[in-house]
Parts: structure tokens; C-alpha cells; sequence
């Protein structure tokens, strides 16, 4: 038996980076200074504003106005046709099915993906569990999905996911690789050569490495579960671009509704399909237990993101301004939690 | 000449110090340390975790490794679940991809809460409304393919994906727990 050790990010140490060296002798009567008095008073007060104003310069490199060399993820979303439907409900007990009805009662996949175009889905794909411990997308309706997407027309479809877990397990276990791979997607394992550095310009994310076909792609699915988060409250369609990100985790947990609203504003997906299949009611986002899941042969389709957790947050018996990365979404413009206000097709029951 | 060789020097500090501001600036704030009791100390305490996975596991076995995780490194395995943990004084987790005696695969993780009431707090504060008490194994709980328990300062979760492996859940369960005494 051997071991391994994880650690956290090694961190910068946030003392102040000015050390105090010995002191000098400041003149007392500048008036009386010699010419290299004045030379050197005249360096001292140059260096001290070359050190701030390159201070500046650095910093802002890292801020968001460090737009410049990074490549910035495009606006995935389709016009919406006059008198579209916005969101779909369709219960029922094929989840296939389920998803081929609710993106009919959107307009079909015609209006989200165009001949030719190269699409990018994104599920769930987090966690060492199986389809029935709910952790991870349904890979039914993932699969349902990519023949969909393919029989639209597309040129590439891409199907990827940053895991938590060991990836190998996560995209074999849920049995989502080899679905989607059956239906004719190429699936992007998150290994070191599958991400790109772009600029988020997030409120608290300036910058990320994100899985490459979201960077590349001319169309963007999100195929999230509805499950209960520690932390978060639940985790659904906004929560989900969490998984576009490479690195190590815990820094997006500082401030978890923020970092979530920087990173669902940074992708803009043209369609989010959400499985509520089955869904985790405790004990998410890693689940387990057979206990915690519930049987509810939903799917929800639509474009905004902010209605769709909405829904999903009423699977869970949460108040939707309960949840703060659905406030921050409707705060930073994403979408509304009023999604009944929404022109909604309920199908199915 | 000289000028040019003084401007370059006097930039190297102004330049150093930007550099400093900017790492200093992209740090996260890391959450704050809980305030609790002593804690065991941590590689006698990590030596003591991973010996758990030695010897008779009731049938089944280590498949590679186990890997130890602390602090920061919990969100890199449970992501959002991690700061229940560390607010109730988590010290560290030893996981390992196990299998059944008839070779199924099972999830083992477990959690040194570093003191027996901490473990007791995270056991009460996971126990899903509907998992089962597991008689004759107090401080267990079972649910369709998941086995979880804490003895002493640890709380343990066991996952399987098959029946076969839900069948082994309470002989490694038992195993550990007699290690744990």
C-alpha cells in the first residue's frame, strides 16, 4: 500500500513586500542641499513613484482590465424568434423522451445549433457515482442530447467536464462516456492539455484555465442535475460551469455565489437542459447513499439559467431567494427567479 | 551610458516590489483556523490514519493507494462539502478505491475529526432522514449502497456501486471499526 498526500494551493505570504532598511539622514535645511543632495532626494522621490505607478501597472495586469493577451470566452447565446417558448417542463417516465419534448416545445434543436457549427455539452460528470446515486447527470438524457445535437447538423460535438473526482472513474462510472460516445460525441477527458487560460473579468475571477472546446466552441449545452450542495445550497445549471475550470477548488469556495455568477456570466450557454431525472436531496454535491435520492422523471429546458435553478430549487423544497447565486444572477442580469412570469410549456405528469 | 545602467537599476526594485504586490494581491483568503481543542499531533496522527487500511479489512483490500487529504485539499475531493467538515475541526482524510473480496468496487473515506465529539457532531449533521440504524453497530447508519459510522475521533463513509459491494459494506465496516479502538 502507498500513499499520497493532497495539499491546498501553496499561497503567497500577504506581509508587506516593503522590508525597513537602515535610515538616513534626511537634510534639515533642503534650502542648503548641495546638487547631490538634490540628485539624491530627487532619485528617492522618482523610485517611490516608479514603484507605485509599476505597482499599479502589475496589479491591473491581474485586474480586470487585463483583457489584452487572454483570448475572452465569446456570447454562446441564439436569438430568440418572436413568440418563442422560453422554458419547457416535461415529466414523464423516459428521460430520452423527456428531453426530445422539451426541446420540440422550445422550437427544436434547429433554433440553438446551426449546420456546421461546433458544439460543446457540458453535464455533470463531478463525481465517482452512478447514474442511480444521482450525483452526476442522467447519461440518458446527456446521450439523448448529443443525437440531437448531432441530427441537427453540427460539424463537432464535444462533450467534456472538469471532475472532481479521479476523471478515469467519474466519466466510466456515470456512464456518461460511453453513452455520449454511442450517440457520436467526442468526449474531452480534463487532462493538463485540455485547458486554456481566458480571462473571466469576474468580480472576484479575473482569470481562469477553462477546458478548451468551451473556449473553441460556437455553441454551448449545459446538461446539469439538481441536487442539494453543502455549501451552495443546491447545485443546478449556474452552479455547473464550475466544472469548465481547471485547478484546485478552493479558492472558488471563498465566496461561493460570487465566484459561481463570474463564472455562469463568463460562459452565456445558448441552451441549458436541466435533469431532474432523479435528484440528490441530501448530503450533495458528493451523495452516495441510495437514501438521498428521489425519483422525479423531469427535465426543464430553456435559456435562462437563473429561471431554470429557480424550478430546480422548488424540486428541493428551497425558497429560490433563498439560494444567493440565484439573487446574484438576477442582480448581475443572468435571468429571473420568476419563472412562471416566463412563457413556460408543463408537459407530461 | 552610466544613465542607462543607473535607469535599469533603479527600476529593479520598483519592478520587484510590483511583483510583490501582484502575488500578494491574487493570494485567496484562506478561511480562518477553527479554534479548537489540541489536536493529535499531525504525523503521528497521520500514521495512526493510514495504518486503518493495514491488515484483515474483512475481505477486502486496498486496490492502489490511499491518498491523505487535508484542509485545502478536501474541496479538491468533496468539493462544497468541505467546510462542514473543516468548521466542526476536520484534520485530515485518508480515501482509498477498494475492492470486495469477490473483487467489487468500494469507496472508503476516513475522516480524522481530530476529537470523538467532532466526529459525533459530523455523523448527526450527514444522517439522511432515511438511512437505517444497522443493529448490533451503534453510530451506523446504512442506506442502499452506502455503509457510514464514527468510532472514536473518526467518521466513516463506505460507498459501493454494485450489490455485491453493499454485501461487504458491514464486514469492512466492522473491520475498521475494531482498528479504531
Amino acid at each position: 500500500m502507498t500513499s499520497d498526500e493532497q495539499h491546498g494551493p501553496s499561497v503567497p505570504a500577504r506581509e508587506s513586500p516593503i522590508r525597513q532598511g537602515s535610515q538616513t539622514a534626511a537634510p534639515t535645511d533642503p534650502a542648503g542641499m548641495d546638487r547631490r543632495g538634490v540628485l539624491r532626494v530627487g532619485m528617492t522621490a522618482a523610485m517611490a513613484v516608479g514603484s507605485v505607478a509599476l505597482g499599479l501597472a502589475l496589479h491591473e495586469r491581474d485586474g480586470s482590465k487585463q483583457t489584452r493577451a487572454l483570448p475572452t470566452i465569446k456570447d454562446h447565446r441564439a436569438d430568440k424568434p418572436a413568440g418563442a417558448t422560453d422554458m419547457a417542463i416535461v415529466r414523464g417516465p423516459d428521460p430520452a423522451a423527456n428531453v426530445r419534448r422539451a426541446v420540440e416545445a422550445l422550437g427544436g434543436m434547429g433554433r440553438f445549433v446551426r449546420r456546421g457549427e461546433r458544439v460543446v455539452i457540458k453535464p455533470n460528470i463531478g463525481w465517482n457515482r452512478t447514474p442511480e446515486q444521482a450525483a452526476n447527470t442522467n447519461p440518458d438524457v446527456v446521450a439523448e442530447v448529443v443525437r440531437l445535437v448531432v441530427a441537427a447538423g453540427a460539424g463537432k460535438v464535444w462533450l467534456t467536464d472538469a471532475s472532481v473526482n479521479t476523471p478515469e472513474q467519474c466519466f466510466a462510472r456515470s456512464g456518461i462516456e460511453k453513452a455520449a460516445k454511442a450517440a457520436g460525441a467526442t468526449v474531452v477527458r480534463p487532462d493538463a492539455s485540455a485547458f486554456r487560460e481566458v480571462n473571466v473579468s469576474g468580480k472576484l475571477l479575473r482569470t481562469g484555465d477553462v477546458l478548451f472546446p468551451v473556449v473553441d466552441a460556437d455553441r454551448v449545452i449545459n446538461i446539469p442535475i439538481v441536487k442539494q450542495h453543502g455549501l451552495s445550497l443546491a447545485s443546478m445549471a449556474l452552479k455547473n460551469w464550475y466544472g469548465v475550470l481547471g485547478g484546485q477548488r478552493v479558492k472558488l469556495h471563498q465566496n461561493i455565489h460570487l465566484s459561481i455568477i463570474d463564472l455562469a456570466a463568463m460562459v452565456k450557454p445558448t441552451l441549458t437542459i436541466l435533469d431532474a431525472t432523479r435528484i440528490l436531496l441530501a448530503n450533495g454535491p458528493t451523495g452516495g447513499s441510495l437514501s438521498d435520492v428521489k425519483q422525479m422523471d423531469t427535465i426543464a429546458a430553456g435559456t435562462d439559467e437563473v429561471a431554470l435553478d429557480a424550478f430546480g430549487a422548488t424540486l428541493l423544497s428551497l425558497n429560490p431567494t433563498d439560494v444567493g447565486f440565484i439573487v446574484e444572477g438576477m442582480k448581475a442580469g443572468l435571468g429571473t427567479p420568476q419563472w412562471r412570469n416566463l412563457k413556460t410549456v408543463e408537459l407530461g405528469g | 551610458m552610466r544613465i542607462l545602467i543607473f535607469v535599469t537599476l533603479a527600476l529593479i526594485p520598483p519592478a520587484f516590489i510590483g511583483w510583490m504586490v501582484q502575488q500578494g494581491l491574487r493570494a485567496p483568503a484562506l478561511a480562518a483556523e477553527p479554534a479548537g481543542k489540541a489536536r493529535p499531533s499531525g504525523a503521528e496522527a497521520d500514521k495512526t490514519l493510514l495504518a486503518l487500511f493495514q491488515g484483515d479489512l474483512g475481505g477486502a483490500k486496498v486496490k492502489d493507494k490511499v491518498t491523505l487529504y487535508d484542509e485545502k485539499g478536501l474541496f479538491d475531493y468533496i468539493d462544497g462539502a468541505a467546510p462542514i467538515f473543516i468548521q466542526r475541526h476536520y484534520r485530515k482524510l485518508a480515501t482509498a478505491d477498494m475492492a470486495s473480496a469477490d473483487g467489487a468496487d468500494i469507496d472508503c473515506a476516513i475522516y480524522d475529526m481530530a476529537e470523538p465529539a467532532n466526529a459525533d457532531s459530523i455523523f448527526n449533521a450527514e444522517k439522511s432522514t432515511t438511512a437505517k440504524p444497522v443493529t448490533d453497530f451503534p453510530d451506523a447508519i446504512s442506506g442502499p449502497m452506502s455503509f457510514v459510522f464514527r468510532a472514536g475521533r473518526y467518521y466513516v463513509k463506505m460507498t459501493a456501486f454494485d450489490k455485491k459491494a453493499e454485501a461487504a459494506l458491514p464486514g469492512l465496516a466492522k473491520a475498521l471499526k475494531g482498528k479504531m479502538k
